[in-house]
């Protein structure tokens, strides 16, 4: 059998995520890198750095197929197809544990709540796409408050004893109040429990749009908040299933399973 | 080119240039030096001349029979404006303002000329999307809430602008919502004219309510008596109601029709129908022309194996009142998607034909269209009211998908919003709620829209996008 090669490309407002697979679906390489102005920029940068480790592949024209996915996928103009991200996410997920029903994904610019059929296809979707409350955006701007960086600030709040509520919708009323919050001299781990716990009730919400059914699992940059995960498994009285990949290089994951398949059609 | 492109072509620019005509002679009529005053007095009346930008949105993506039908709505919808218009230079002394859910049927009988303020807010919207903007920010700054519905604020930012016609009178009611309401409380302040406002019983169904809300309608042909110039022509009555029979008459045929599938016309040469001659003007031998073309453009198509969209795929199901500012949205998912808009919820009912044979039953009859109006009955009331509709007309018509305008500013569909995602879900009936606003675009933008769109026909309906 001829070996080939898959990629898929995640454009997203933040970052460019891609990945390599084979045949089999095993991922070879993958890469996040920042995003650039120019989205095709974002997402050459990001094949090159996928392929780098892959010896069998010397640029991006030995891929057999190549998806692109994001909010920038329809100006990757070297990419086969674009596909849209939120089935390329349901798509990743799936391939990682098929009997993952529900999904969030929360990006750098909005939050996506997905459910998924039995073949790992897009049931039901509903977005918050207007507002930067609850993605990544939101969770800069209010590390950038406390002082700290991304990391520690996802942290923070594992240690509170307890919670004081952000009650603010908008980010920016939300920063005033966490600014004033910190200004009375209140415990920063229970005010970022406060931040956590605002966030996972707009997810909560946004995922009873479509219906939550287990399992349930979280993708995107902001999977790797440790406290909005505990915040988030809370308000859904679920545990939130772990993938056994990067969750924020998911959609780029179901973007090339997505092009070993249209390739193979 | 072929010849059916040239055909179509000379279709929409005959009607384009019947529409220009119906204005310039309206101009002529009313003098250069009135016209002026009132264009400076009534600014939108320049916006409002500008619907042959309609026409070409409508028009553009459709064919044969189909193309028609767009366009002789339209006609008929600019020809009827050019007579409200008129009612405004040349019958001020009897002109009456009347609120959207009560229809014009009495008034007319009692040869008045009825002018619906909400009109403006609808029309306009489609025809120059960002138009109403500075009536909504006005209405905002005399205090409105930003999140109450933006059609009621048009209303209020026209009155406060002194842009509304002065009238004799006023009819509201207590419908659809409290938006509209208080709408009317700005009316009547800046107008100084005498109110009449209708109470329509919450509990609409039974024959108590009928009872009730006939003597409410005689109460108010007393009250228009006392304050107007009007009188009541029981005979003219008895022809208006009769007229609007036979419209539906042509109305129920051609829905019949759209029932097959695939169907033979479609989404604006129904809805836009529908929404325009009953509302504005049901019971007028030319409404009911309009519809007995349709019913025989239908008809033709059906014979001759024509499809409206000629590659029918998705039928689908418009819920609430078609997105104004994008009015063109169905023109634009037929050709993407193959889209097809069936039937809507602003169209749809299921009420029997007016009994013109006594006054009271007159009355009753034009009531219960009254208390059963699209917005009142699916806002009031049990659940019921909304979804048994929208499930028999999921079936009646063969649906395959539900499209909700979900107007930010209607709490109370928003309200039922979930309800209906489960129902559906249930029923395996796919829905999408655009998130819009009614009349202003700022809230969403036409390409955010369409975004919406485009998200749910790739990854829920796993269509293909024809054309990028």
């Amino acid at each position: 059998m001829i070996q080939k090669y898959y990629g898929g490309c995640d454009i997203g407002s933040t970052t460019g995520k891609a990945v390599i697979i084979e045949n089999t679906g095993i991922i070879l390489g993958s890469s996040i890198v920042h995003r650039e102005i120019d989205p095709e920029v974002t997402a050459a940068l990001a094949l090159e750095q996928a392929l780098k480790n892959i010896p069998e592949i010397n640029s991006i024209k030995d891929l057999a197929y190549l998806v692109g996915t994001g909010y920038g996928r329809s100006e990757i103009s070297f990419a086969s197809e674009n596909i849209s991200e939120i089935s390329c996410h349901a798509m990743g997920a799936f391939f990682c544990d098929r009997s993952i029903k529900t999904i969030v994904d929360i990006g750098g610019q909005d939050v996506k709540g997905i459910s998924i059929n039995d073949d790992g296809t897009v049931k039901e979707f509903a977005m918050n796409d207007k507002c930067a409350a609850g993605t990544g955006r939101f969770f800069e701007a209010m590390a950038r408050i406390f002082r700290m960086d991304l990391a520690d600030f996802s942290d923070l709040s594992l240690n509170a004893r307890d919670l004081i509520p952000v009650t603010a919708q908008c980010s920016v009323f939300a920063e005033t109040e966490v600014i004033s919050l910190l200004a009375g001299k209140n415990p920063p781990e229970s005010i970022a429990a406060g931040v956590q716990n605002a966030v996972a009730k707009r997810c909560f919400m946004l995922l009873k749009r479509v219906g939550i059914i287990p399992k349930v699992t979280i993708t995107g940059g902001c999977a790797k908040n440790r406290g909005l995960i505990k915040a988030l498994e809370k308000a859904l009285q679920e545990k939130i299933a772990p993938l056994s990949v990067d969750p924020q290089i998911i959609g780029a994951l179901g973007a090339a399973l997505y092009a070993k398949k249209r390739e193979s059609r | 080119m072929k010849i059916s492109d040239l055909k179509d072509t000379a279709v929409t620019s005959g009607y384009k240039m019947l529409n220009l005509m119906a204005i310039t002679k309206m101009g002529i009529k009313h003098g250069p030096f009135d016209l002026i005053r009132d264009i400076r007095r009534y600014p939108w009346l320049l916006d409002l001349a500008k619907v042959n930008r309609l026409v070409t949105k409508l028009s553009r993506s459709r064919r044969g029979n189909y193309r028609k039908a767009v366009g002789m709505v339209l006609h008929g919808i600019v020809k009827e404006m050019v007579h409200q218009i008129e009612g405004i230079f040349h019958r001020q002394e009897k002109l009456v303002l009347h609120e959207d859910m009560v229809p014009p049927e009495i008034l007319r009988a009692m040869g008045l000329s009825p002018w619906m303020p909400e009109m403006l807010g609808i029309l306009l919207p489609m025809i120059v999307p960002n138009v109403m903007e500075e009536y909504i920010d006005a209405a905002e700054n005399e205090g409105i809430p930003a999140d109450v519905c933006s059609l009621p604020k048009t209303v209020i930012g026209l009155t406060v602008k002194d842009r509304l016609p002065y009238a004799k009178a006023v009819v509201t009611s207590n419908l659809p919502c409290d938006g509209g309401m208080s709408s009317y409380i700005y009316v009547e302040k800046q107008l100084k004219a005498p109110v009449f406002r209708l109470d329509i019983p919450h509990h609409f169904k039974d024959e108590r309510a009928e009872v009730y809300f006939s003597g409410e309608l005689k109460r108010m042909i007393a009250w228009l008596e006392e304050h107007t110039t009007g009188r009541m022509d029981w005979n003219l009555l008895q022809e208006i109601c009769e007229e609007r029979n036979r419209m539906m008459d042509y109305e129920l045929q051609l829905w019949e029709m759209i029932a097959a599938r695939p169907a033979p016309l479609a989404a604006d040469a129904v809805y836009l129908s529908h929404l325009w001659f009953y509302n504005v003007c049901s019971g007028l031998k030319s409404s009911t022309e309009v519809f007995r073309r349709l019913v025989m453009l239908a008809e033709e198509n059906l014979k001759n194996g024509v499809a409206a969209v000629p590659d029918e795929k998705y039928r689908a199901l418009l819920w609430n009142p078609p997105t104004m500012h994008v009015i063109d949205l169905f023109a634009i998912a037929e050709k993407r998607y193959g889209v097809t808009c069936i039937m809507d919820s602003m169209s749809f009912n299921r009420l029997p034909f007016i009994d013109t044979s006594s006054r009271e039953s007159m009355l009753q009859g034009i009531g219960r269209y009254i208390m059963n109006g699209p917005m009142a009955r699916h806002t009031r009331g049990p659940m019921e009211n909304y979804f048994d509709d929208i499930f028999y007309i999921i079936k009646r018509f063969g649906i395959d998908m539900l499209w909700m305008a979900g107007h930010i500013g209607c709490k109370n569909t928003q309200a039922l919003n979930n309800i209906m995602r489960e129902k559906c879900r249930a029923e395996g009936i796919p829905v999408l709620i655009i998130d819009y606003d009614l009349a202003d675009p700022r809230i969403t933008s036409r390409e955010g829209i369409f975004l919406q769109v485009d998200h749910f026909m790739e990854n829920v309906m796993k269509a293909e996008r024809r054309f990028l």
